[in-house]
């Protein structure tokens, strides 16, 4: 009993430092990203490289003053941001960052939670992720805030649908809903080069999730809750100091969680990369460091992938997003689940 | 046991402020925390595909459409002006009671027989190859009647056609 | 366990109790939704205790069943306030215009 609690609550810890603690180094890719584009030098004062400028936001986060506006409602205006990044660590719980581990003489699986529906859970929780939004937009009685908030919900859920047909989809081709399973049918090799990702079987619905996961994590072609130049700043006009800075850390750890789980489905998970598995041998200890390293080179090359998408297409009007989500993205993915739904039928025949 | 008691506890305290408090949004959250505590009892139950299908159906897309539509009406220009009216709360609850007396009685007496375990096989596979096989045909009916309320709810709501109707 | 079923039932009478003293019609389908809520946690104990996995699909289907529900009863609400712009259960007394 002492046992399993420790070793619960040694994931839990691994599992919520590794994306806390990467994000500073995230946002400061992001803002060097951001310069690197614009052919700007970004922030490069502070420490080599700049390196050490998100520990400066966060000291000028911490003593800032915090401005408590009096027309908002107390209650949930103090609960939002505390909602929304607890809903976005937790579809953390269920993404393993190696594969099952044999010590101490009984299998450890390195996730926090264990279960056979793994992908469905995440999901499921996931979609929790527009309530924080909701209650600050709410909260703050403000009507740009309230509009922002309308926005990213309306947006979220219906760009929920064309996800979850992707991921249905997924789960059609590798006839599991385990996340373990998943991935282990993908560690092969095609001529013995190609690994046998998910992408290479199902481009459709990978595309779908691509932009799914965009709409779904607010940034930038779909961040219309934002619009700083419609809406002021929309849900989190209202905050400042620190609980802006849960907000901007949920949005981050939503980006990570959901890079994480596209990763998953389409990209291998932590199945060695290309070239790995010479290095690694048959050394136990070598291959799980070697796999928590692929799960974080792919999920960084995602990350850097968010921000050049960042700076190279303009915010979607409203009306396009919408007409893009239902007219577009949805029958294709319904097309995409029958057409993949027949091929298993008749595969397994 | 003692998490049996906790989980029930806050069910009873979210369900009553559902019923009981004045603003409406802050029923509609309640709801909310109900049904999400209603999953986690699930969870403990070990009816684990259920759990997860609670907390995407009913608290990640029925609790929104609640809020989103508050929102869209703009509820609190309403609140707090209407009379109650005192007695109809008051037979109301005591009738409730009443009924809610009578449900104890039956639970009580059929406790011994209900509190057994008897699941055995509750994975995925078992609960949709049954799904699939004997209840095919509600299954697909269900569907139908989806589709039906989504074209219904589009042509209640659509704005533009009401108002051509109307000129007509 | 047992104690699941005495919440079930008090659920159930909750939601009852909301649906007949409320006033606006968003709570009165807040109060359904509770009530449908104490029902499905009832099948899912009568599952537990026989053992038949059938009592969980009808909690499927209710979850079906509720979204139409509320998707319907949520449309109908915006069409009468924009009618009549109104959301009491007072205030709609004739049927007909």
């Amino acid at each position: 009993m002492l046992e399993a609690a420790i070793e619960i609550l040694l994931k839990t810890v691994v599992i919520l430092a590794l994306p806390l603690g990467a994000l500073p180094l995230i946002i400061h890719v992001e803002r060097r990203g951001a310069a690197f584009m614009q052919k700007r030098l970004g922030p490069n004062r502070v420490g080599p490289f700049g390196l050490l400028q998100p520990l400066a936001d966060v000291a000028k986060f911490m003593f800032k003053e915090e401005v408590h506006p009096t027309h908002v409602k107390p209650f949930f205006y103090t609960a939002a941001p505390v909602v929304a990044l607890v809903v976005a660590l937790l579809p953390l719980a269920c993404i393993p960052v190696a594969g099952p581990i044999e010590a101490f003489g009984r299998t450890i699986f390195p996730e926090v939670f264990r279960s056979d529906m793994g992908i469905f859970f995440a999901f499921a929780v996931s979609a929790l992720g527009s309530y924080g939004i909701l209650l600050a937009g709410w909260a703050s009685n403000n009507k740009y805030s309230m509009l922002g908030a309308l926005r990213a919900c309306a947006q979220m859920v219906s760009y929920e649908l064309s996800l979850s047909t992707s991921v249905v989809a997924m789960i059609f081709v590798y006839g599991t809903n385990d996340i373990h399973q998943m991935i282990s049918s993908q560690t092969g090799y095609w001529f013995g080069v190609i690994p046998q990702w998910g992408f290479f079987y199902q481009p459709v619905a990978a595309m779908l999730f691509l932009v799914g996961i965009f709409a779904e994590s607010n940034r930038l072609p779909f961040d219309l809750a934002e619009g700083e130049s419609e809406i002021v700043a929309g849900y989190h006009l209202e905050y400042s100091s620190m609980k802006f800075a849960l907000f901007f850390m949920a949005e981050y750890i939503h980006m990570i969680a959901l890079s994480a789980l596209f990763i998953i489905m389409f990209f291998g998970g932590y199945s060695l990369l290309p070239g790995f598995d010479l290095i690694a041998g048959n050394n136990p200890a070598l291959i799980v460091v070697l796999q928590v390293a692929s799960l974080v080179i792919k999920v960084a090359l995602m990350i850097w992938f968010f921000v050049w998408v960042r700076w190279t297409l303009p915010r979607f009007r409203y009306d396009q997003l919408m007409n893009l989500g239902w007219e577009r993205l949805l029958p294709l993915g319904i097309a995409n689940l029958i057409v993949t739904v027949l091929f298993v039928y008749f595969r397994n025949r | 046991m003692a998490i049996d008691i906790l989980l029930t506890l806050l069910t009873v305290v979210f369900s009553l402020m559902v019923v009981f408090s004045k603003k409406t949004v802050v029923a509609a959250f309640s709801l909310l925390m109900t049904l999400l505590v209603i999953a986690m009892i699930y969870f403990q139950l070990g009816t684990v595909f259920l759990s997860a299908v609670q907390v995407l159906v009913n608290a990640g897309a029925i609790a929104i459409l609640f809020v989103f539509v508050m929102m869209l009406i703009n509820l609190e220009q309403f609140q707090n002006n209407r009379e109650k009216s005192k007695w109809k709360l008051i037979v109301s609850t005591l009738t409730m009671l009443v009924l809610l007396g009578v449900f104890a009685l039956v639970i009580n007496n059929n406790i011994e027989a209900l509190s057994v375990v008897n699941l055995t096989d509750n994975s995925m596979k078992t609960l949709f190859a049954k799904l699939f096989d004997v209840y095919y045909l509600p299954f697909e009916m269900a569907t139908v009647l989806l589709l039906a309320s989504i074209v219904a709810s589009i042509v209640i709501t659509s704005h533009d056609k009401a108002e051509k109707l109307e000129e007509k | 366990m047992s104690i699941y079923y005495y919440l079930s039932a008090f659920l159930f009478c909750l939601g009852l109790l909301g649906t007949i003293f409320k006033k606006d019609l968003i709570s009165i389908l807040l109060c359904l939704e509770l009530m449908l809520g104490g029902v499905a946690l009832l099948f899912i104990l009568f599952s537990k205790a026989t053992g038949f996995l059938d009592s969980q699909l009808l909690v499927i289907f209710m979850m079906i069943i509720s979204a139409c529900e509320v998707a319907i009863g949520l449309s109908l609400i915006i069409a009468l306030y924009r009618k009549k712009q109104t959301i009491y259960t007072d205030d709609i007394k004739i049927i007909t215009e």
